[in-house]
C-alpha cells in the first residue's frame, strides 16, 4: 500500500479509512432541505435528517433560496465498511455553494434512506 | 393599504438630519463666544454639543428606522397582514404577503410614512447581480434586486462590499440566491394581486 494512498484516504471522505482505497458509490440521492438563504443551521443530527428532508429528482424542482442536500452511500468492496456522505449547499442558478459536508459512519441514516 | 404614491426619501427628514444638530452646535458656539468666552460653561458649550452631534449623525438614523420598523411589523401583524418573507436591506425593509398580493415597505430616508401597496402597482421585478470587468477581473461589489412601483424605482441591496468579489464567491452567491428568491416571491404576489382584482 503505497503511501500516497494513505495520504489520499486522510483527504478524501470517499476512501476508505482501514484500505486505503477508493469506495464505490451505492446510492445517490438529491434532498431538499426546507432552509432559507441566509438562516443555515448547521445540525449533526441524524433525526434532523430524517424528518426534514425532501425528496426531489433534480436540482430545479428545489424552490430558489432553499437549500439542497445531496446523500452517497460509499461502500468499501474490501472491507464492507460504510459511509453516508451527505452534502449541504445552496443552487444558485448554475453554480453550487456548498454550505456543509457531513458524514455518517455507522449506518445512522440506512433505515431512511431505504 | 394606502394608494399614496410611495416616496423613498423625506427630504425634510433628511435636511433635518443633517442641518438640525449644526443649528444647535452653531447656536451653542455663539452662547461661547458671547457669554462664555473661558471655562468650564465654554467646554461644555463647545463639546457636549458637537459629541451629541456626531453619536446622532451615526446612530440617530438607525435607531429612528428600527423603532419604525418594529411599529410597521406590529400594524401589519393586526391589520392581517401575513408576512411571509420579510427582507431587511440597509435602506429599506420589503414584506410581502402573497397570498393578499401586497408589499409593505419602508424606507431608511422616509421612516414615519408606511407603505403597504397593491403588488399589481409593481411593473417589473429583476435581479442586478452587479457583474462588471472581465477574465479573471470579473467580479461584482453589489447584487440587488429591483422593481419599479408607479414608475419609480426601488433597489434593495442583498450584498455591498468595497471590494470586488468573484462571481462565483460565496457572499455573491449568497446575495444572488436572496435576490432570485425575493424576485420570485415579488412576481408571485403580482401574480396572486392580478387574481384578487378580477
Amino acid at each position: 500500500m503505497s503511501i500516497i494512498s494513505k495520504i489520499k484516504s486522510v483527504f478524501h471522505d470517499d476512501w476508505c479509512k482501514n484500505c486505503h482505497c477508493e469506495m464505490e458509490v451505492t446510492k445517490k440521492q438529491l434532498y431538499m432541505l426546507p432552509e432559507l438563504v441566509g438562516n443555515y443551521i448547521s445540525h449533526q443530527n441524524k433525526e434532523y435528517y430524517k424528518n426534514n428532508l425532501i425528496k426531489v429528482n433534480k436540482k430545479s424542482d428545489i424552490p430558489t433560496g432553499y437549500y439542497a442536500c445531496g446523500i452517497t452511500n460509499y461502500w468499501c468492496s474490501k472491507c464492507s465498511y460504510k459511509i453516508t456522505k451527505l452534502t449541504i449547499f445552496l443552487p444558485v442558478r448554475n453554480e453550487e455553494k456548498i454550505e456543509e459536508i457531513i458524514v455518517f459512519k455507522n449506518g445512522e441514516l440506512d433505515d431512511f434512506l431505504k | 393599504m394606502n394608494d399614496k404614491k410611495i416616496k423613498k426619501i423625506n427630504f425634510l427628514y433628511l435636511i433635518g438630519y443633517i442641518v438640525f444638530p449644526i443649528l444647535i452646535c452653531t447656536l451653542c458656539y455663539l452662547l461661547s463666544a458671547v457669554y462664555f468666552p473661558k471655562g468650564t460653561m465654554a467646554v461644555i458649550l463647545i463639546m457636549v454639543p458637537t459629541l451629541l452631534s456626531i453619536l446622532w449623525w451615526i446612530l440617530g438614523g438607525s435607531i429612528i428606522y428600527k423603532i419604525n420598523k418594529k411599529k410597521f411589523e406590529r400594524e401589519l401583524e393586526e391589520s392581517g397582514f401575513e408576512r411571509n418573507h420579510t427582507f431587511y436591506g440597509k435602506g429599506s425593509t420589503v414584506t410581502i404577503d402573497v397570498k393578499r398580493g401586497e408589499i409593505g415597505l419602508l424606507f431608511f430616508w422616509n421612516p414615519f410614512e408606511k407603505f403597504v401597496i397593491h403588488a399589481s402597482r409593481i411593473s417589473k421585478a429583476w435581479v442586478n447581480d452587479g457583474k462588471s470587468g472581465h477574465g479573471f477581473m470579473e467580479g461584482s461589489m453589489r447584487v440587488s434586486f429591483l422593481f419599479i412601483v408607479d414608475d419609480i424605482k426601488v433597489r434593495v441591496d442583498t450584498f455591498t462590499s468595497n471590494q470586488r468579489f468573484r462571481m462565483d464567491s460565496d457572499y455573491i452567491l449568497t446575495g444572488i440566491s436572496k435576490a432570485d428568491m425575493m424576485v420570485e416571491i415579488i412576481n408571485q404576489a403580482r401574480v396572486s394581486a392580478h387574481k384578487n382584482e378580477k
